[in-house]
This record gives C-alpha cells, structure tokens and sequence, in this order.
C-alpha cells in the first residue's frame, strides 16, 4: 500500500502513466519490411555499449603521448576483465556503424523520410557524421604506428579544401602537425565535445519519431486500416530484446575470439609503417581519394575528389527534399542509386584492400 | 495432497521465470564490470634489494624502500640485525616515520606511536606494524612476505 502510495506520488509529479499509457497505445505496423524497424534500437544498444564500456576505459587511460599507448598495454594485461572491455568498445563501434548504414539505407529504400519526417532524416544524417567522427577520434587513442599514420592522413584531407581547408586541418591537429596536442584534443572530443552532440542529436531524433509515429511503406500507405499492427509495449520491445540478445551473442564472440591488437608506441620522427589504412568505414573514400588523378582541370585531383563527396554528402543530406514524387521516374531512380552507392562503396572497399 | 486452487499463477510463474532469468543475465553483464571498476591491490609478496646500499648502516637508523605502492622501513638495531615494516599506520593508512631520539615511530595523520619493534604506545593504532622478513642471499637483500615461499 505505501509503495502504491509511494508511486503515486512519483507519477503526479512526472506523469508516468501517460507516458506507459502512451507506450502501450502506439502500434508498430506488421509487413514484409517490418525487420527494418528493428535496426534502430539495434544502434541504441550499441550505442549504450558504448557509453558505459568508454566510461569504463576512462578510469584506466590516460591521454598523454608519453602515457597513452602504455595505458592502453596496461587496460590490456593488468587491469582485470581490460581486455574483454577494451575489446567490446572496439568491435561494438563497428557493430553500430554497420547497423547505422542498414538503418539509413534502409530508410532511404523505402522512403521512410517521406513528409512530415524530413528533418528526422536530417537528424539521423548528424548522428551518422557524429558516429563517424567517434571512430575517426577514438582510432588515434591506442597511440601505435598504424592509428598515428592513419590519422596522418586523415587530418590532411581537409586541408584541400579551397579557402577553409587549412584552417580545419590545423584546428583536428592543434597545430601544424599530429603530435601529443593531438592526441589530447582527440581524447578531448572523442569523451566530451562528441557525447554531448550524439545525446542532443539523439534525444531530437527519438522525440520526433514519438511525434510523427512509425512510418508505413509507401504502398500500405492507401490501406493503413488494413495492415495488422503489434503493441509497442510490450509486444514490440519483447521482440526487440530478443533481437538485442543475438546480436550481443554474436558481439561477445567476436569480442573473445579477434580482440583488437596494440602496436608498439606511435614514433613521431619514425617512418610510416606499410599499409597504412583507415577504419573499415573509411575504406571507399580513401580508395576514392587515391584514383583521382594529381591534377584535375584547374584544381588537384584532392581538392576535385573533396568537393564531389562533399557535394554527395549535401545531397545525401537534402535527400527527403529532392524525393517528393516517390512514385514517379525521379523517385525511382533515387531508390536505385541507393543501390549503386552500396555497390560502389562495396567495390572501392574490397579494392582498397587488394 | 490435491490443493484445488495452484497458489501461483500460471503468469505469476512465467513472470517470475523471465525475470529471474533477465537478473542473471544482468548479473553476469555487470560482474566483469565490478572487476574491472575494482582491480585488486597487488601487495608485492618479495622484492630484491642490492644489499651493498643497506650493510654500512649506522645503529637505530632506518632506510625507505619501495614496497609496491607503499614505503617499507629497513632498519638497522643495534644489536646488529635488522627489521622491516611495512611502513604505514595501521589505523590509517598514512605513512609513518621513525624517529631516532625517541626510539619510536610516529604517524603524524593522527598523533599515533609505535615503539621501535613497530609495536603501537600510544594514539589510534589498534595494531603493530605489519612485519616483514629479511633474508640475505650473497648481493641481493631478499625482503619478503611473512609466510609466503618465493620459488
């Protein structure tokens, strides 16, 4: 009785049973692309993965050239359980990137973004930039030869950009070149700067899609009435954990049996070491950097090959705002070149690694 | 005996059964985290001084040598022999001094005393100090974990 009590109290002043009741009343479509729904709470678990595994790795690292390779030796071999927790943070990072290009793709396939849910899209395009950007960070971390190199290059890129380039470049580097004050800001962004815009990002995600409900595919749209719905809670979310428990089956497998490897300790002044390659998510554009040509019409190859996946990205980005007429020849051709792209950054990949 | 109404129900069963089985899964999630949130202190069990820099010691003085993360205390009696400690206070944790005129040890944290066979006078200390073992095998001053066999 007091706990009942105890509970009313809490729910006259937060409201919880409308939130429960909301829950319960909002219905998830049954259909043959239903398991695409699935993907997005498939990123939240990585992601949560994430957030407590690197709490976990904070306590041990530390983020200084002469510290951070050492540490991460020491969260290796001393620390108990360091290597199960280095390695989850590891692997699930590219278990999220892989379900954060299903989810989008799948999104642009069926033309989920359809109005009202442009700017939802837009969203999740920021929260896949964020994601990109905490792989792109956290590769440095392990301070070895490969993740120094790699980040080398990646670092420079910006700098082809016509008028601001250089400037970008300086401010990842704090400063000319990659050294201990890179490191720092990495480490910096990698558990500040970034956590706080994935959470915004995330939060303004989740409250839209709450607003404007599940999306239907487009040819259940006319017959909505028709389509067999399942409860959200907790009929939905019980299909979602069992989802959540294969995929952490197959994440803790690949956790034990491949955990990541550490090099000896980045050497500024020594050589780059031979193949030298970015994360398997950055694989396409660095393969696309390396077929341009060193001098393209007035501009270098770099500079050409930049702004074409910048100007990729912007109509990745507005996509929603270009499919208006999904049924017509544009709509269909923008479907189709969800397929290309995949094919293309499948082929780029492979061939990166030949 | 044939009850004629099951005292659970048939809910009440699966719920509990999903539940416990969604706590054990929990648990088995959260305790790699606990041990790695927690690693256990590792108290050397021996370390291996060069005995040349302890032999030439005056009587009733005492010398600092790294006991993992904590000082020991060597030191030096005037009968020829010697003691080890592990020289912090046993209420505390602070570490401790000796102090030669006054043939004790002090910890200043909070005013306790110790004789010079490390044995608590006066102030806090509920215990001695903790003891350690000497043995010195040609260069090498063996300083050792009582009761612990180093092969």
């Amino acid at each position: 009785m007091s706990l009942r009590k105890l509970m009313d109290w809490f729910d006259n002043r937060l409201g919880i049973s409308d939130v429960l009741s909301f829950m319960t009343k909002k219905d998830i479509p049954q259909h043959k692309h239903s398991i695409w729904y699935y993907t997005g709470s498939s990123i939240l678990l990585f992601f949560c993965i994430q957030v407590v595994t690197g709490f976990m790795l904070a306590l041990y690292y530390r983020p200084t050239l002469e510290e951070a390779n050492a540490s991460v030796a020491r969260i290796m071999t001393e620390v108990p359980m360091g290597w199960l927790v280095r390695s989850l943070h590891s692997w699930s990072a590219s278990f999220m990137i892989i379900f954060v290009f299903v989810h989008l793709l799948s999104i642009w396939i069926t033309k989920a973004y359809r109005p009202p849910r442009e700017i939802t899209w837009m969203t999740g395009v920021f929260l896949l930039v964020v994601s990109l950007a905490f792989g792109f960070t956290g590769y440095l971390l392990p301070w070895d030869d490969l993740s120094l190199s790699a980040t080398k290059v990646g670092t420079d890129i910006p700098r082809a950009i016509p008028v601001m380039g250089a400037w970008v470049t300086k401010f990842l580097r704090g400063g000319e070149d990659v050294t201990g004050d890179t490191l720092t800001r990495f480490f910096s962004i990698h558990i500040s700067i970034l956590p706080v815009f994935a959470f915004l990002f995330l939060a303004f995600h989740l409250f839209l899609i709450q607003k404007h409900g599940v999306s239907y595919p487009l040819e259940l749209e006319e017959k909505k009435e028709r389509v067999k719905t399942l409860p959200f809670w907790p009929n939905f979310v019980y299909r979602e954990m069992v989802v959540w428990l294969v995929l952490i089956g197959i994440l803790c497998t690949v956790v034990i049996f491949l955990p990541p490897s550490l090099d000896t300790q980045a050497d500024l002044m020594a050589p780059a070491p031979e193949g030298v390659k970015p994360e398997w998510y950055f694989l396409f554009l660095f393969q696309t950097l390396k077929i341009f040509p060193s001098q393209m019409l007035i501009v270098s190859g770099e500079t050409m090959a930049i702004l074409l996946i910048l100007l990729g990205f912007m109509l990745f980005f507005f996509l929603p705002l270009f499919d208006t007429k999904p049924t017509e020849w544009r709509g269909k051709l923008i479907t189709f070149s969800a397929y290309i792209v995949v094919l293309y950054a499948v082929i780029m990949s492979v061939w990166s690694l030949l | 005996m044939k009850i004629k109404y099951s005292l659970i129900t048939r809910r009440n069963f699966l719920n509990g059964l999903l539940g416990g089985w969604a706590a054990a899964l929990m648990a088995s999630f959260i305790s790699p985290a606990l041990k790695f949130v927690f690693p256990p202190y590792r108290e050397p069990d021996e370390v291996i001084l060069p005995w040349s820099e302890y032999k030439d010691m005056s009587p009733n003085s005492t010398k600092i040598f790294p006991w993992g993360s904590k000082p020991g205390i060597f030191k030096q009696n005037d009968d020829g022999t010697h003691t080890a400690f592990v020289g912090v206070c046993t209420h505390l944790d602070c570490n401790v001094t000796y102090i030669p005129d006054q043939r004790k040890f002090f910890c200043a944290c909070h005013d306790g005393w110790y004789d010079e066979n490390g044995i608590q006078i006066a102030g806090p200390p509920p215990t001695p100090m903790r003891k350690l073992e000497i043995t010195i095998e040609g260069e090498d001053l063996i300083i050792r974990k009582p009761g612990v066999k180093v092969e």
